[in-house]
């Protein structure tokens, strides 16, 4: 098929995100008449290689690290509404909505608030303690870093950047296993103590 | 018949089921093999395994899709994917090889409808494009904005254009049939079809305009 210059600095603008064709263009993939078939061994490897990213998907299911996660995955996986877990929980969605974000230290929730989750979510107790700590881990050092990343953002457009950092560090942090200040560790100890009695 | 096969798609994948991937392949494949051959002209063998990459992190990443209007946010989210695909490899290509010699091995030389000026914008444009990118190289994923930026001067054209004609070339350009480009414009098929050659060219002119410098090389000549 012959290409026009006109053609093809539009579909440059196109797919560099500059023009678009409000939703045209994905609607009329779907109802072309298709005129190449792959061959039967392209179809195979494809379907191989597939399936091999599946079987490895599924061994890697990320463990989730922190209360947030572990709440973002249970919402993800079994299309559960955030309401019904706020409920379930007896918190306020503020609350949740802080937690599911990993924005609010659960030392600040009351421990009989972490028996009713262990006991809605089946978790063990070893389990949840760990998520509580990785969590207040997270949220006690978060502000350290947003620090450094906002003095990385103050040069302009590292935007996407920017936010891979925070992912990487805020994973960093929460595996790092932290030695929190004292105080933190006794406000910490004492929740955990609590959730054992 | 299936009511939403693009629903039973993502179970069967969320599942963890090998049968998620055959649908996957048997909805999606080909229909992605022939946009990249005949909308994006990419040769047959580079086609097929921009195809695969697709379907390849649309298995990867399943689980952050969620379902937000329809049944066919599926098939969308597959779309796009397959969009920024396209998008990489072009940058890539820019990289390597560089747009213009690609373009003007297959394209520049055959092109008989445009005048030299014309197609010296076309490259300067090519060329503007291929070295913002280099100059984000190696390190810096290039910003959506400067993105926009640097193509600039097409979208200020096609601004300066009526939207019916806007509308034409933008969906001409990605091979949207005239059919559903008269619904949208109001415009009769026939008078879309004699009219694209002229709005291209009226397009062409207004791009040339922004460019005197070369305007003038070809009036020198």
């Amino acid at each position: 098929m012959k290409k026009d210059l006109v053609d093809l600095l539009l579909q440059l603008a196109y797919l560099e995100g500059s023009i678009s064709t409000r939703g045209l263009y994905e609607k009329i993939v779907g109802k072309r008449v298709i005129q190449h078939v792959a061959s039967v061994d392209v179809k195979r490897k494809t379907l191989a290689r597939l399936q091999q990213a599946l079987n490895q998907r599924v061994d890697n299911a990320e463990v989730p690290l922190t209360i947030g996660m572990f709440l973002q995955q249970i919402r993800t996986k079994h299309a559960v509404a955030a309401s019904e877990l706020v409920s379930r929980l007896g918190i306020s969605a503020n609350h949740y909505k802080m937690l599911e974000n990993d924005r609010l230290s659960p030392v600040k929730l009351p421990s009989t608030v972490w028996k009713r989750f262990a006991r809605l979510f089946n978790l063990p107790l070893q389990e949840l303690s760990e998520m509580i700590r990785r969590t207040h881990i997270l949220v006690f050092f978060r502000p350290s870093f947003h620090l450094t990343l906002a003095r990385y953002d103050a040069r302009k457009n590292r935007s996407m950047k920017k936010a891979a950092l925070q992912r990487a560090t805020e994973q960093l942090y929460t595996r790092a296993n932290l030695s929190l200040p004292t105080k933190e560790e006794e406000k910490l100890q004492a929740l955990i103590d609590e959730l054992k009695t | 018949m299936r009511q939403q096969p693009n629903r039973e798609i993502v179970e069967t994948l969320r599942r963890g089921d090998p049968q998620g991937c055959a649908r996957l392949m048997e909805l999606f494949f080909d229909r992605l093999v022939n946009e990249a051959l005949n909308v994006f002209h990419i040769q047959v063998e580079e086609a097929e395994e921009l195809a695969s990459d697709v379907l390849l992190t649309v298995v990867q990443k399943i689980d952050r899709f969620q379902f937000k209007r329809s049944d066919k946010d599926f098939h969308v989210w597959v779309i796009t994917i397959f969009r920024n695909r396209v998008r990489d490899y072009l940058r890539q290509k820019a990289l390597t090889t560089g747009l213009v010699e690609s373009y003007q091995e297959s394209a520049l030389e055959e092109e008989g409808a445009y005048g030299r000026t014309e197609r010296e914008v076309v490259l300067a444009i090519l060329r503007r494009h291929e070295e913002s990118l280099r100059a984000e190289e190696p390190d810096d994923p290039p910003p959506t904005n400067q993105n926009e930026r640097r193509l600039q001067d097409i979208v200020d054209v096609l601004d300066q254009l009526e939207a019916w004609e806007r509308v034409l070339l933008r969906c001409r350009a990605l091979d949207i049939p005239y059919e559903e480009i008269s619904h949208y414009t109001g415009k009769s098929v026939k008078q879309l079809k004699v009219y694209h050659a002229r709005v291209k060219k009226k397009f062409m002119n207004l791009l040339a305009l922004r460019y005197p410098e070369l305007n003038h090389e070809e009036r020198s000549r």
